[in-house]
């Protein structure tokens, strides 16, 4: 596997430790050490005592069932990166600007496409008559599916606020 | 409502894999600097190059990457790294449907915005997120240093 393309850059600029990280937590669903080692291009063993550490500190959870061990992100790990990159450099004023952006994005493609949901515009997609505007539509529904996601955030983020912020003076 | 109970959310994995990449692509000689676009909505990646790193002689390059990790866990991920620099010359490597070639994978370039994309079919290494970033700064530099 170190003649996959860019594996030599990569091993050069991100240790092991940080590719295993990198790896697994953006997968979609659970996968062994064995896999992850594959992907990061490190030995199995390598992989097995990254992976553990990182369970340890609450990045990664295992997943029980199956023949070997599955390791995928701890769901609130992954909330609190979300929601640390939204609070940097955003006061709560801001995040309610922000919350009022992207509700008004989602209304715009509701009526633009008369669809309720990113499933309902893909259902639509397939049926579209060119497929440029397939393709369009189907990027729409993909940004809708992430904005969806954003607005959950900025929500959970204003009604924390000041669980999350502390009591540090907002941030210009 | 959330992804809390380990179900999936295909909005909160690709903005998960957005992040990564932000901070991952850093570590890369060429990056400058990286940033979530447009800043609120954060739906790519929008990366500033020093094409001359990469054996280019434009003096501005940016790396823009949008990636949607499937409708559901197992699906394909679509997704596109479009590169342009200030020469005028843009490529790209994506993974959507499309009308120009068969397959979802595909390369496409033209040497300035007045021309049309030439495209092919292409396959990828991995096509998981963080692997696939460093193949595809791996093949930009190689287009770039014998363009």
């Amino acid at each position: 596997m170190t003649d996959a393309p860019g594996a030599e850059r990569w091993k050069e600029h991100q240790s092991a430790f940080d590719r295993v990280r990198a790896v697994a937590v953006t997968v979609s669903e659970p996968k062994s050490a064995d896999w992850i080692a594959e992907q990061a291009h490190v030995a199995g063993n390598t992989a097995r005592d990254h992976l553990q550490r990182l369970v340890e500190m609450n990045v990664l959870r295992t997943v029980s069932g199956g023949t070997a061990t599955q390791y995928e992100p701890d769901p609130l790990y992954t909330r609190m990166q979300a929601l640390r990159d939204l609070l940097d450099n955003r006061d709560r004023d801001d995040l309610l600007g922000l919350r009022g952006d992207l509700q008004e994005q989602i209304e715009e493609w509701q009526s633009e496409y008369d669809a309720d949901s990113p499933s309902e515009l893909r259902e639509q997609a397939a049926h579209s008559d060119t497929a440029e505007k397939t393709r369009e539509m189907r990027r729409t529904a993909n940004d809708w599916d992430i904005i969806a996601y954003r607005l959950q955030l900025v929500e959970d983020a204003i009604e924390h606020y000041s669980d999350y912020a502390g009591s540090a003076p907002a941030p210009a | 409502m959330f992804a809390f109970d380990g179900g999936y959310d295909p909005g909160q994995v690709s903005h998960t894999i957005l992040l990564e990449f932000r901070r991952t692509i850093e570590r890369h000689p060429a990056v400058q600097h990286a940033s979530g676009e447009p800043p609120g909505q954060f739906i790519r990646v929008v990366a500033t190059l020093d094409p001359a790193i990469l054996g280019s002689e434009a003096y501005e390059g940016t790396l823009t990457i949008r990636w949607f990790a499937g409708e559901t866990a197992d699906a394909n991920p679509e997704f596109a790294f479009h590169y342009s620099d200030s020469s005028g010359f843009d490529c790209g490597w994506h993974h959507e449907p499309n009308p120009h070639v068969d397959g979802w994978a595909h390369y496409q370039e033209r040497p300035t915005a007045d021309d049309e994309y030439v495209y092919e079919p292409i396959s990828f290494n991995s096509l998981q997120p963080v692997p696939l970033l460093w193949e595809i700064l791996d093949r930009l530099e190689i287009r770039l240093s014998d363009h």
